[in-house]
C-alpha cells in the first residue's frame, strides 16, 4: 500500500510537471457555456463566432499562442459552473475565463476570479449587479437597462404617450421594466400599466386585450428569446393590436437566430438593441461572411458578437500583459476598439461595454430574409444600471 | 431481499461489521480518489454530494417502493435553508447542514402527507408539481431568494473552527466525504432495523403488510421525512460549497437524473446508489469533455444497455455474469 501510494504521488506529480512544460508559451481561455440541452444555442452561437475570430486574426498574440478550453454547463446551473471554472483553473491552468451565458453561472465564479485573480470576460450574462461581485468581471455583452433606457428616451421623442410595459416574470423582465418606466416617466410619458406575465406561459391573449382596452398607444415588452416570443407577436398581430395602431417596442425579441421562424407576422417590429447581423460596416460585412463561410447556414445574432468583441478583449488583454490576470483587468480599463457592431468602449467603472444602442425595424430583405434593420442610432450608452 | 429476517446473538458482530462496510469503503475510496486526482477535487465533490441525495433517493425508492420525481423539493429546500442560514444568522457550517436536514424533513413531512396517499402515476404528476410550485415560488421571492438570480454571496466559516474551505477544494472534499460516510452509517443501520424490514415488506405487498399490522401509510411518512432530511444536507453542502443557490435546484431534471443514476446503479442497494452515481457522473464528465456538443448520446446509450441488459442496475452484474457461466 505504502508504495502504490509513493508511485501515486510520483506518476501525480510527473504528470503535472509535463503538464507544465507542455503550456510553457500557450495561454488556455476557459470557455463555460451551454453546449447542450435546450438552451445549447448559446454554446453553438459563442464557439462559432471565436472560430471566425481565431481564423481571422489567428492564434498568436505576441509571441503566445492561445488555446480555448470549451465546458458545458447544460444551461443555468450555477454548482456546475463553479466546479467547471475550478477544474479550468486548477487542472487546465487557464490564465482567463469566458462565456458565462446565465447569470448564476456568471456569479458563480465571482470568489474564485477574486481568488486566482483571473479575468472573466462575461459574453451574455446581462444583469448589472454580476460586475459588482468580483473586480474581475468584464463584459462584452449588455445589460437590460443598458437597453431598455435608450428605448424609453426614443419612445418619449417619437410620439408615444402612454405606455404599457409587457414583460416576462423574471428578473431580467423586471430589471427591463424598472428601467423603462423610470426613464419614460421622466421623459414626460406615462405608464399606464406594469403587465407581469408568468414566464411559463404561451398564451398572451388576455394580456393583450387588457393592454387594447388600456389606451396605451405603445406596448414595451421583454421576453426570453424561444416560444413565449413566437407567441407574443402572434397574438400582438391576432389580437388586433397592430391594426388598432398600438405600436411594438422591444429588445431582444426579433433576434436573428429565431426571427425568420416568426415570419411575415414579425415585419415591422421595432425593437432597441446593440447588435443586428445587418449593421452596415465594413467589419461587420466580413464578420458575417467569415461566419456564413465556416458555419453555412449560421447566423450571427448578440451571443456571436459578444463572443467576438470578448475574444478581441482578450487577445488585446494577452497583448498588454500576458497571463497576468491583475495587470490584465488594468490594461482592459478604457480600452477602445472598432466592434462588428460599432465602436465599443471597456467601461472603466462598470467593466460593461459602452456601446451604441440602435433602433430597428423588421423588413425583409432582398433575398427574402427577414432582417433587423437599423434606422436610428443612440451613440455610447454606458452600463446605466450600474450603482456601486 | 433474501438477508435472514432473525438475527441471533453470535451473529451480532459480524452484523455490526456489515453495518460498518459501506461507510468504510467510501472512506477507502475516496482516499484512494483524493490522491489519484488531486486536481479534479471539485469535480470528486459533486460526486460525493450527488451521492448523497441519490442514497436519501434510494431509501424511498429503492427500500420503500415509492417512485417519485420530486425529490429535488427536499434538495432544493435544504439548499436554500442552508443559504439563508449562512448570509443572515451564522456562517458555520455544521450548523447549516442541520438546518438543511430540518429543512428538507419539514418539506417532506408537509408534502408527504399528501404525496403518500396516492401510488403510481398519480404521485408521480403531484410530486412533480410540487417541485414546480416550489421553483416558481422561489422565483417571485425575490426579497428572499435572489429570484433567477440565485441567492449570491454565501460564505462558511472555516470547519470546525480550523479548516478554511480552500481554493483546490480539499477541505469541501473530506467534509462532503465524511457527510457521506455518515449518511451511509444511519442508512446502514436503519435499513438492517426492523423499521428497514417493514419497508421492503411495504415494497413487496403493502396490502400483505396491512394485512399483518403495519401502519403502512405512517412507516411511508416515516422513512419519506428521513429522506428528505438527508436530501436536506446533499442541498445544503451544495450551498455551501458553491457558494451560490439557484431557482435550478428545483429542476425536473435533477428529479430525473437523480432516479436514472438509481436505476442504472440497482435500486435497493446501498451500493447500487454509490455505482449508479459514480458512472453516471464520471461518463457525463468525460464525454462532456471530449465532445461537449453531443455526450448525452452516450448517456442516453448506456443507460438503454443497463436497462436491457441488467435490469437490476450495474450491481447485480456478477450475479448476472455467474448466472450465465452456470447455464453455459
Amino acid at each position: 500500500m505504502k508504495l502504490s501510494k509513493l508511485t501515486l504521488c510520483l506518476m501525480a506529480s510527473a504528470f503535472s510537471i509535463t503538464g507544465a512544460a507542455a503550456r510553457a508559451d500557450t495561454i488556455k481561455v476557459g470557455v463555460i457555456a451551454t453546449f447542450s440541452g435546450p438552451n445549447a444555442i448559446w454554446g453553438k452561437q459563442f464557439r462559432e463566432a471565436i472560430d471566425v475570430y481565431v481564423a481571422q486574426h489567428g492564434d498568436e498574440v505576441a509571441g503566445h499562442k492561445v488555446e480555448f478550453v470549451y465546458k458545458d454547463v447544460g444551461g443555468p446551473n450555477a454548482d456546475a459552473s463553479k466546479a467547471a471554472a475550478q477544474e479550468l483553473l486548477v487542472r487546465e491552468g487557464v490564465k482567463y475565463l469566458a462565456g458565462f451565458d446565465f447569470t448564476p453561472n456568471a456569479v458563480a465564479v465571482a470568489p474564485l476570479t477574486k481568488q486566482a485573480k483571473v479575468p472573466a470576460v462575461i459574453f451574455n450574462a446581462a444583469t448589472s449587479s454580476i460586475n459588482k461581485q468580483s473586480e474581475f468581471f468584464l463584459r462584452t455583452s449588455f445589460t437590460l437597462t443598458q437597453i431598455a433606457q435608450p428605448a424609453a428616451e426614443w419612445a418619449a421623442k417619437n410620439g408615444s404617450k402612454k405606455v404599457v410595459s409587457a414583460v416576462s416574470d423574471y428578473n431580467p423582465g423586471i430589471d427591463a421594466e424598472t428601467a423603462f418606466s423610470a426613464s419614460f416617466e421622466r421623459n414626460g410619458g406615462t405608464v399606464l400599466e406594469k403587465i407581469r406575465m408568468p414566464l411559463q406561459t404561451n398564451d398572451f391573449a388576455p394580456f393583450l386585450q387588457r393592454i387594447k382596452s388600456s389606451g396605451a398607444d405603445t406596448v414595451f415588452t421583454f421576453l426570453p428569446v424561444g416560444p413565449a416570443t413566437f407567441a407574443f407577436t402572434k397574438a400582438y398581430n391576432e389580437n388586433g393590436l397592430r391594426a388598432a395602431g398600438i405600436s411594438f417596442l422591444g429588445g431582444g425579441e426579433t433576434d436573428e437566430t429565431t426571427l425568420n421562424a416568426l415570419g411575415d407576422q414579425a415585419i415591422g417590429l421595432v425593437t432597441a438593441y446593440h447588435y443586428s447581423d445587418v449593421h452596415d460596416s465594413p467589419l461587420n460585412h466580413s464578420f458575417v461572411k467569415k461566419l456564413q463561410e465556416l458555419h453555412p447556414g449560421s447566423r450571427a445574432n448578440m451571443a456571436s458578437i459578444g463572443a467576438y468583441d470578448g475574444v478581441e478583449l482578450i487577445y488585446r488583454m494577452i497583448k498588454a500583459a500576458g497571463s497576468d490576470g491583475a495587470k490584465a483587468i488594468e490594461a482592459a480599463k478604457g480600452m477602445e476598439w472598432e466592434s462588428p457592431r460599432g465602436p465599443v468602449k471597456m467601461d472603466p467603472v462598470t467593466r460593461t461595454v459602452v456601446q451604441n444602442v440602435y433602433l430597428r425595424r423588421v423588413e425583409k430583405d432582398a433575398d427574402g430574409k427577414l432582417v433587423n434593420r437599423e434606422f436610428a442610432t443612440v451613440p455610447n450608452v454606458p452600463d446605466l444600471g450600474f450603482n456601486p | 431481499m433474501t438477508t435472514p429476517v432473525l438475527s441471533s446473538s453470535p451473529r451480532r458482530a459480524a452484523t455490526s461489521l456489515s453495518v460498518l462496510l459501506p461507510s468504510v469503503c467510501v472512506l477507502a475510496g475516496a482516499a484512494l480518489a483524493f490522491l489519484m486526482f488531486p486536481y479534479d477535487l471539485s469535480f470528486l465533490t459533486r460526486i460525493v454530494i450527488m451521492m448523497i441525495f441519490v442514497v436519501s433517493f434510494d431509501l424511498i425508492l429503492g427500500q420503500a417502493g415509492i417512485a417519485t420525481l420530486g425529490h429535488a423539493a427536499m434538495y432544493g429546500c435544504g439548499a436554500y435553508a442552508a443559504g439563508l442560514i449562512a448570509l443572515h444568522l451564522s456562517p458555520d457550517p455544521i450548523l447549516g447542514l442541520a438546518i438543511g436536514a430540518v429543512a428538507g424533513a419539514v418539506m417532506a413531512w408537509i408534502s408527504g402527507l399528501i404525496l403518500l396517499r396516492t401510488h403510481g402515476i398519480t404521485l408521480l404528476m403531484i410530486s412533480i408539481a410540487m417541485t414546480m410550485v416550489l421553483q416558481e415560488a422561489a422565483s417571485q421571492a425575490r426579497w428572499l431568494t435572489g429570484g433567477a438570480d440565485g441567492l449570491a454571496g454565501i460564505t462558511v466559516s472555516p470547519l470546525l473552527g480550523l479548516f478554511e474551505f480552500d481554493f483546490v477544494g480539499q477541505v469541501a472534499f473530506i467534509y462532503s466525504v465524511s457527510v457521506l460516510a455518515g449518511v451511509l452509517l444511519l442508512c446502514q443501520i436503519l435499513i438492517s432495523s426492523p423499521f428497514g424490514l417493514a419497508l421492503r415488506g411495504i415494497e413487496g405487498s403493502a396490502s400483505r403488510m396491512r394485512a399483518i399490522g403495519t401502519p403502512v401509510y405512517r412507516r411511508k411518512v416515516t422513512v419519506y421525512v428521513i429522506a428528505g432530511a438527508i436530501a436536506g444536507i446533499a442541498g445544503a453542502l451544495t450551498a455551501q460549497v458553491t457558494g451560490l443557490v439557484g431557482i435550478e435546484v428545483f429542476n425536473f431534471s435533477l428529479s430525473a437524473d437523480v432516479m436514472v443514476m438509481l436505476i442504472l446503479g440497482g435500486a435497493g442497494r446501498l451500493y447500487g446508489a454509490l455505482i449508479g452515481t459514480l458512472l453516471f457522473m464520471v461518463v457525463h464528465h468525460l464525454a462532456a469533455s471530449v465532445d461537449p456538443f453531443n455526450w448525452l448520446f452516450v448517456i442516453g446509450f448506456m443507460l438503454i444497455l443497463v436497462v436491457f441488459v441488467l435490469p437490476k442496475g450495474l450491481i447485480s452484474l456478477p450475479t448476472r455474469v455467474t448466472q450465465l457461466l452456470r447455464r453455459t
